[in-house]
């Protein structure tokens, strides 16, 4: 017997146990036995979480399944046939927009707002902490998600639940781009995929003429003023910058350092960029910290040569290319005043008429 | 204190498993797809009787893979949470003790944050590190708050405070230099979340460890309650001071462990519900244990359900709920008890 019970742990009052009456001890067996059987059919629905239950799915077709590796070495079973997506990120939501597949885009993450209309689809929170009983209930088959914004933990709860789940993990431009046309083949938007990229590279390989003879700018990309916040070398964002005609002045192996001001003083970058929807309100941040000690003996801030751009270029989605455009628009006006007439022209007569969505998406300067 | 008897104990803790069950059905009722109680029981009386259920498959995934769950890991948090609070407060004689409050929560998310750096793919290695923070947390906070030689409630106190922030700072300068490209989702982790669901092996550690734990804690109830006098007066009343102080600093720092490997530091739980129950039952620790469990549970069940709802289909951390909830309870509580 334990200790507890023989030291006296409980006064047992034999007068309680005779007063129950019989009544009285049925009522408390049933309520004992309803609690047991809750618990018990709780525990079963609990454990049954570890085994799939494979009764349910022999009254649906079993679909043509495609197994295919992701971008982070995952082997995923994909139906042949995708009809509903989800995406948990914003870039994916704008490249499956871009691929022009937005009719079978069924959930949206809270951040999803471009194109605009993005914002109507339903919506499953926030991609760090999506609601996955929302996304159950949308009947995916097959969510989207992207190793520098979603959590494993993320991905790793819709495999137990059985839904497909393909990872992108674009880390320079040339990434997206492949990821891009990766995706496309996946949700059988080959050819939309094909020309949607060739556009872009074609669109960078112009502007990687245009700046062949401009040094590049050497600048700070401020991601966060306060604390400054800017870019590490390893980014998309610092491969796109390097794409555009600039080069960050923060060099290090850390993704988001947090930078020392004086660092910057020292460093004295040409220019500040700016990444923003609103670009008047970079405009105010700005002229605030004209007035700041530190800020005020930049070079670059006494110039005011400060350039706003879309804030597209903080996704690596096809966007990504125009938001790359127009940071090098600004950086080197002088390698667009040339012709840039000319230039229009022969991306309109190199693009195929049939693929409406790339067309729009690919011309598209910038879409703020 | 009056006498406690079993059936004074059962009828105390029926009524709580009473209300445990209405929240239960309001948490699974309740969140972002709208599910009707009534549907789900008759499809489960159905499969009982050997039907097939006609339940949809999605309908089925989210009550029975989410939601059940999400809820039955909340009702194990909390009771740990709760029970460690219930212990702390004994082993230190102090009433304002509790995981979170003395850094013992810190020192699990160190420890557990240390094993995903270190090696992100063993499932044991976390609740493991994050019992070995804890324990090692409160031996740090118990030495540090003690004054020539008795144990001096204003300095422990300030002892588990201090170690709270030094730990807090550790996970900062672990998660901006090492952790990379994962700390978003540490971060959001170290605030008290549910929304991930348990690993299926993790599960029945889990249910093996609470129990353990909680029984071992409630053996020593009795003792505890002499222990509440006075360390000597309860030496001279024959307690094994040593044996017990011991079992109960292992078992609480073993349920804070694991409460926090799986669910992050959601305070004030383990502060807030062991006083409720001390103001509804009294202070019998043979009686504020099981009660605490079970308050615990409720607690976390319904801060989860809230979490779930308020801006849904957004989640909100569930630490965030209980700290908003929990503080003004615990100033009401204080001044009500000061007056």
């Amino acid at each position: 017997m334990p200790r507890f019970f023989s030291r006296g742990f409980f006064i047992v009052k034999k007068t309680t146990g005779r007063k129950l009456n019989h009544r009285k001890q049925g009522f408390r067996g049933a309520l004992a036995l309803a609690l047991q059987l809750t618990l018990l059919t709780a525990a079963q629905a609990w454990a049954q979480g570890a085994t799939p239950q494979p009764a349910q799915k022999t009254d649906v077709p079993i679909p043509a399944v495609q197994e295919v590796t992701d971008e982070t070495g995952r082997q995923v079973k994909i139906p042949q046939a995708v009809r509903r997506i989800v995406s948990l990120a914003p870039s994916l939501t704008e490249t499956i927009y871009a691929l022009g597949a937005q009719d079978r885009l069924v959930g949206v993450t809270d951040y999803c707002d471009y194109p605009p209309e993005a914002q109507l689809k339903p919506k499953i929170g926030g991609p760090i902490n999506p609601n996955l009983e929302q996304l159950v209930a949308l009947k995916p088959d097959l969510v989207l998600v992207t190793k520098s914004l979603n959590r494993r933990e993320t991905v790793e709860a819709l495999e137990r639940l059985g839904i497909a789940t393909y990872a992108t993990d674009p880390r320079t431009v040339e990434g997206m781009l492949a990821s891009t046309a990766r995706l496309a083949e996946l949700i059988g938007a080959r050819e939309q995929g094909k020309t949607l990229v060739a556009g872009l590279r074609a669109r960078l390989a112009e502007l990687k003429r245009l700046l062949a003879t401009h040094p590049a700018r050497r600048v700070l990309f401020v991601v966060w003023h306060e604390p400054l916040i800017s870019i590490g070398r390893d980014t998309f964002l610092a491969a796109a910058l390097r794409l555009a005609g600039a080069e960050s002045v923060a060099d290090t192996t850390q993704d988001w350092p947090r930078l020392a001001l004086e660092e910057v003083v020292r460093l004295q970058p040409d220019y500040l960029v700016f990444a923003s929807s609103h670009a008047d309100e970079s405009e105010r941040n700005f002229e605030a910290l004209r007035s700041r000690p530190g800020w005020r003996s930049l070079e670059a801030v006494r110039q005011r040569r400060l350039v706003v751009i879309s804030d597209a270029v903080n996704r690596p989605s096809p966007r990504l290319v125009a938001a790359i455009e127009e940071l090098a628009r600004q950086l080197h006006p002088e390698a667009f005043d040339a012709k840039p007439e000319t230039r229009d022209e022969k991306n309109e007569t190199r693009q195929p008429k049939k693929a409406t969505a790339a067309k729009r998406w690919g011309s598209r300067p910038c879409g703020r | 204190m009056r006498p406690l008897t079993v059936h004074r104990l059962l009828w105390k803790c029926s009524i709580l498993a009473v209300v445990l069950l209405a929240v239960m059905l309001l948490a699974l009722k309740l969140g972002a797809v709208p599910i009707s109680v009534t549907d789900v029981l008759l499809d489960l009386g159905r499969v009982v009787l050997g039907q097939r259920g006609q339940l949809s498959t999605e309908y089925r995934l989210i009550v029975f893979e989410l939601r059940l769950p999400r809820i039955l890991l909340g009702i194990m948090v909390g009771a740990a949470l709760s029970v460690a609070g219930a212990g702390f407060q004994a082993l230190l004689r102090n009433p304002l003790a509790d995981p979170y409050v003395l850094g013992v929560s810190s020192g699990a998310a160190l420890g557990a944050i240390l094993s995903l750096i270190a090696s992100p793919h063993v499932p044991l290695a976390t609740p493991l590190a994050a019992f070995a923070g804890a324990g090692l947390t409160i031996a740090a906070v118990y030495f540090l708050g003690r004054r020539e030689g008795q144990l001096d409630s204003g300095t422990l106190l300030l002892a588990g405070i201090i170690a709270a922030s030094f730990l807090s700072a550790v996970i900062m300068f672990l998660m901006t230099t090492l952790a990379g490209r994962d700390s978003r989702g540490m971060a959001f982790w170290l605030m008290g979340d549910l929304s991930t669901p348990l690993p299926p092996g993790m599960r029945w550690i889990f249910v093996v460890g609470l129990l353990a734990a909680t029984a071992a804690i409630y053996s020593t109830a009795a003792d505890l309650n002499l222990l509440l006098t006075g360390e000597r007066e309860a030496m001279h009343l024959g307690v094994h001071i040593t044996r017990v102080k011991l079992v109960v600093y292992i078992a609480a720092s073993g349920l804070t462990g694991l409460a926090v490997s799986v669910s992050g530091a959601i305070g004030y739980v383990g502060l807030l519900v062991p006083h409720l129950m001390r103001l509804l039952f009294g202070t019998d620790y043979r009686l504020l244990i099981p009660t605490s469990a079970l308050g615990g549970a409720i607690t976390i069940v319904l801060a989860d359900t809230l979490a779930r709802t308020v801006v849904a289909p957004t989640e909100l951390p569930v630490g965030a709920m209980t700290a908003m909830a929990g503080a003004p309870v615990f100033i009401y509580l204080l001044r009500r008890r000061l007056r």
